[in-house]
């Protein structure tokens, strides 16, 4: 699997992650995600470029729903 | 022209609100939350910065307690419709809009009943003593007016949340009036939903207006579509605030409205309040000298008003003296300001009534204008030998 996509599904959430993962000092960018399951189709999730899991731990600590990992750019 | 609608909409909009206007128009042209392209994430970034401002300059929770609402009509509606079931029961005020009559009126017919309380301006005990005797059994809502859109009468809403919680019973303010001209802590209130008009004390454009509240997941929809997210589900998605914002959002609004609320925290939400009430002041001051204008309130002052004031020209129908001032080149509103409510509250359900209402960017000059206008009016009547 690719570099994985944590998935969000609301934008608002994964911005407001986005946000948190940057008072962390973790760059992160907001994606779209397509066809995913584990958000009914489609919504937005949260690209790390490393250790993806100590972001998911911090974005779940703040309140922000994870659903799932998506690979980056294509379906899951 | 010399306008003084502020209460209906604010005018002029700060430069600020225009440019983000424009800007959206030239860089955030693409529907936010839709695709993932650059200029779809662009949008979708300014609008999550418009909900951080509002959440911000509300202390909500967060920004995903911010949804947009085309006005605060809208915002009302949504919490009115979406929260309440045949068999409860709303306490209200006796000086509501009809932003919170109406949808109250039409809930009825489905067995929804409502009390409205009397208020006492300048009594903030007996008001909220009021609300207190008029909770029943089956009370599932308080909503009311922070300031009223007729007389500028603030009420007493962070005791009214306050005493309401107590009996478990949630709390709506239609803060219509107030956002940008009262403090509004929702922290510290824990008022439950805030209705908000995006284009009056906030300096944001007509067609804004937001709700802002923890429980925007657990409302009834009253519109679903597509929310750009989960569209494989064939209800509405249960997550806020997408929930309650189907279709194309307003976002050349929603730029608008952030640089609005950017403006207004500039200059601070007391400050604008204290200058504002200093005009009305000075306005109540000149007219009360006038032997024919008949002013129904005491002075106004912050603790008990937001900057709106109303007065009538004795003899005179309101809107002849909205019209007559309009000759003058003074804008206003005459007339009952959809709040018939508020106008049988002081008795002026006949004939209306003429209001004032100034901005940040009202000045002096302006009101001595206006005071200069309702003399000659008068002088007019006078010797015309009515």
């Amino acid at each position: 699997m690719g570099k994985p996509v944590i998935e969000i599904g609301s934008i608002t959430y994964a911005m407001k992650g986005q946000n948190i993962l940057a008072r962390h000092g973790i760059r992160s960018s907001v994606e779209r995600i397509y066809r995913s399951q584990n958000i009914n189709g489609c919504g937005y999730g949260i690209y790390v470029s490393d250790d993806a899991k100590i972001a998911e731990h911090i974005l779940r600590q703040a309140g922000i729903p994870v659903l799932g990992y998506a690979k980056r750019g294509s379906e899951t | 022209m010399i306008y003084l609608d502020n209460a209906a909409t604010t005018y002029p909009k700060p430069r600020s609100v225009q440019t983000a206007v424009v800007q959206a128009f030239q860089r955030w042209g693409a529907n936010p939350g839709r695709a993932g392209h650059a200029m779809a994430m662009a949008s979708s970034q300014e609008m999550y910065r418009c909900r951080n401002i509002a959440a911000d300059f509300f202390h909500a929770p967060g920004p995903e307690c911010v949804s947009f609402t085309l006005n605060c009509t809208g915002a009302i509606n949504y919490v009115l419709k979406g929260l309440l079931k045949p068999g409860d029961h709303v306490v209200t005020s006796c000086i509501e809009h009809n932003a919170v009559m109406r949808p109250l009126h039409e809930l009825e017919k489905t067995g929804v009943t409502f009390t409205e309380v009397q208020i006492f301006p300048g009594d903030n005990d007996k008001t909220v003593d009021a609300f207190r005797y008029a909770f029943q059994e089956n009370t599932r809502l308080v909503i009311c007016t922070h300031a009223s859109n007729v007389w500028g009468i603030r009420l007493p809403v962070e005791r009214i949340a306050a005493l309401a919680h107590q009996y478990e019973i949630p709390v709506a303010v239609d803060c219509a009036q107030s956002a940008g001209v009262l403090p509004i802590d929702m922290a510290d209130s824990k008022i439950d939903y805030l209705c908000i008009a995006g284009h009056k004390g906030l300096y944001g454009p007509m067609g804004t207006g937001m709700l802002i509240t923890p429980y925007g997941s657990e409302l009834h929809t009253l519109i679903e579509g597509g929310t750009g997210t989960e569209s494989m589900l064939e209800e509405q998605p249960s997550g806020a605030p997408e929930r309650l914002e189907s279709g194309t959002q307003n976002m050349p609004g929603i730029a608008g409205l952030r640089a609005g609320m950017e403006f207004v925290q500039r200059h601070g939400v007391s400050k604008i309040h204290s200058y504002e009430i200093s005009l009305l002041q000075m306005l109540y001051s000149q007219l009360s000298k006038i032997d024919r204008v008949h002013l129904y309130l005491p002075m106004p002052d912050t603790r008990y008003f937001a900057p709106v004031l109303s007065f009538n020209i004795d003899g005179m129908q309101s809107e002849e003296a909205g019209s007559r001032l309009n000759g003058y080149g003074i804008a206003l509103r005459a007339g009952l300001h959809c709040a018939p409510e508020a106008h049988r509250f002081m008795g002026t359900l006949e004939c209306g009534a003429v209001r004032v209402c100034p901005s940040v960017f009202t000045t002096e000059a302006d009101i001595w204008r206006l005071v200069d206008a309702v003399k000659r009016i008068l002088m007019k009547k006078s010797g015309a030998g009515h």
